[in-house]
């Protein structure tokens, strides 16, 4: 399974209506916007998505949905994770039959499996497809479920479709580990940046991003990931500082920060469905006024 | 009282005789050491110097003979920190009175300090000498107690001597959260990484390291600082990955191991004092296949 290389993956929101169903007439626009501003794959449903608020029907319809919508222009990378291996495994599935270029997923939720287990997790999600398989590696959102060097090393021996992994560690160390290794066995082996912190995980060989802030400055978002890809991060260090800027107004805001800041873009997409909380109006006065301070989003899309 | 803290710095080992007593001659022929082979600056004693298993007695006979026989060659700065804060003063009075050029200290061990305690603490600790003062930030130690932008900004607004920052989270958001309001509010600080994370951390402003390594590897730490001052990326990931794989060595029973790869280097410095091991002959013997493996043998000094 050579080859495979997400570049610069949107992330998108999932818009809902009023009555907080999946509002797929805003999404056809969510993805039509993605793909005029830079996105050169889409990732759905990422945790920004709401993935986990989603029941596993809709999850797949929102995959299959996407898929019929993009007709092709871009790969789309569904994120198939689930607390059960076998629920997870057939989402894969689905969204391999749905036509998905990739399946990416994380450790298990809720559980904490040996070593052992989690390394079963992996390889009966990758192996029920055989198009490439990513694991996402969350250790902020997912604490306790640990993942090493030697689980990566197993996997690849078993898995010729394990094509790399999603960091939102964004630990230099186990980047390092993980890439150095994983080199060695299987030279196109993908770092993928979970965010946009790109410049440090490039340097270390990152070669993809998956980016949520693309809803909201995916003028930046591309140029920081151009600049990182011809290798010249202290180019990249004024946008890389940009993003991180916009990352942290952000989440400070909290569940509903995301939505929040396309909002205030002109890109309204509903509230995020319980049991995240949505802004309040004084958080969205807040929020709409520092990213109004920023001086980067001056030049980034305004509406759909 | 300005100095300028950029490059590879080393905060060497603490050599102890075979009953586990300071080994003082030898800590001299150590220092030594480090100057002739490119150190830009040397601290003393971090924890990789046993710094809390060393009586406050011991470590202020130590801190006199860095500042005597580096003799102003390059800046010594001295790790004040100890479990009870006000050993920490005295120890930074002590580091006045040799003429050491700065200080250095983490946030308070064990309690686990509300933000604005720790503030106090760095407020008085920076304000009862006049030397420049580094802080250190090292957050998967200290049970999550750390520097976030906020606490440096509000620091650096008050104390003129605050210069730099050891930054060991090895982490890109932690990092650069830090880095961006500190090198906005005073261009001159220096963020240092660590351990010699320099790849990710230097294209973000990064001003160096401090080292694991530099007395296994001082040719290797510094052609990675090179390399990357220089951008040239793809060699600095090269030299990167391979003392990311000395770091793994030496970080397993932390500073035993690096004691245990001096012998085989022909520097020994005794034994580590408990609780922490001693590496055992086997140990030695392991570090030399692995120093073997990555050339370490062949390219860097042997002996003092």
């Amino acid at each position: 399974m050579p080859g495979f290389t997400p570049g610069l993956a949107h992330a998108p929101i999932t818009p809902f209506t009023p009555g907080l169903q999946i509002d797929f007439g805003l999404f056809e626009k969510v993805i039509e916007f993605h793909l005029r501003h830079g996105a050169q794959a889409l990732a759905l449903p990422m945790h920004t998505g709401e993935s986990v608020s989603l029941s596993d029907a809709e999850q797949r319809k929102l995959v299959a949905f996407t898929i019929k919508a993009v007709k092709g222009r871009v790969p789309v990378i569904a994120h198939v994770s689930d607390a059960g291996t076998g629920i997870a495994a057939d989402r894969a599935r689905h969204a391999q039959d749905a036509g998905a270029a990739a399946v990416v997923a994380t450790t298990p939720y809720y559980w904490t499996p040996p070593p052992a287990m989690v390394l079963e997790h992996f390889a009966q999600i990758g192996s029920a497809v055989s198009i490439p398989f990513f694991v996402f590696y969350t250790p902020g959102e997912l604490g306790a479920t640990k993942i090493e060097t030697d689980l990566v090393l197993k996997l690849l021996d078993r898995l010729g479709n394990f094509a790399g992994v999603v960091d939102a560690s964004l630990d230099w160390q186990f980047m390092i580990n993980i890439v150095s290794n994983a080199w060695r066995v299987r030279p196109d082996f993908q770092l993928v940046s979970g965010t946009e912190y790109m410049v440090s995980a490039g340097a270390v060989g990152a070669t993809s991003m998956f980016s949520s802030l693309a809803g909201v400055a995916p003028t930046r978002v591309r140029q920081l990931y151009d600049i990182c890809r011809t290798e010249k991060y202290f180019d990249a260090r004024p946008a890389q500082e940009d993003l991180a800027a916009l990352r942290q107004i952000v989440k400070r805001a909290g569940a509903g920060g995301l939505k929040g800041a396309l909002r205030a873009m002109g890109r309204e997409c509903g509230e995020p469905r319980p049991p995240l909380d949505r802004l309040s109006a004084g958080g969205y006065d807040k929020l709409a006024a520092e990213l109004g301070a920023l001086a980067v989003l001056r030049a980034e899309p305004r509406g759909w | 009282m300005s100095i300028s803290l950029r490059g590879v710095m080393q905060s060497p080992v603490t050599p102890l005789k075979a009953d586990f007593s300071p080994d003082l001659p030898t800590f001299e022929r150590l220092l030594d050491f480090h100057v002739r082979t490119g150190a830009t600056a040397i601290s003393w004693p971090h924890h990789k110097g046993e710094s809390l298993n060393l009586t406050i007695a011991e470590r202020k006979a130590f801190a006199e003979v860095a500042v005597q026989v580096v003799a102003g060659r390059i800046p010594v700065s001295i790790h004040v920190s100890a479990l009870a804060v006000e050993d920490s003063m005295e120890l930074a009075r002590h580091a006045q009175s040799i003429g050491a050029d700065a200080i250095i200290a983490i946030t308070p061990y064990f309690w686990l300090p509300s933000v604005d305690a720790i503030y106090d603490y760095f407020v008085r600790l920076g304000t009862s000498i006049d030397l420049p003062l580094i802080a250190y930030n090292s957050p998967s130690y200290l049970a999550g107690v750390e520097f976030t932008a906020e606490l440096t900004r509000r620091l650096i607004e008050r104390l003129p001597n605050f210069i730099a920052m050891k930054e060991a989270s090895f982490n890109s958001e932690k990092f650069l959260e830090i880095s961006r309001v500190a090198l906005a509010l005073r261009p001159n600080f220096s963020m240092i990484a660590g351990v010699e994370f320099l790849a990710p951390s230097v294209p973000l402003g990064g001003a160096g390291s401090y080292s694991s390594a530099g007395a296994i590897c001082p040719n290797l730490c510094t052609q990675l600082y090179a390399a990357c001052v220089a951008g040239e990326s793809v060699r600095a990931r090269e030299l990167q990955f391979k003392l990311a794989r000395l770091w793994n060595l030496f970080r397993d029973q932390y500073p035993s191991s690096l004691k245990g790869g001096m012998v085989v280097m022909g520097r020994p410095v005794g034994p580590t004092r408990p609780p922490l091991p001693t590496a055992s002959k086997e140990r030695q013997a392991y570090i030399a296949t692995q120093l073997a493996e990555l050339g370490i043998l062949e390219t860097e000094p042997h002996g003092w």
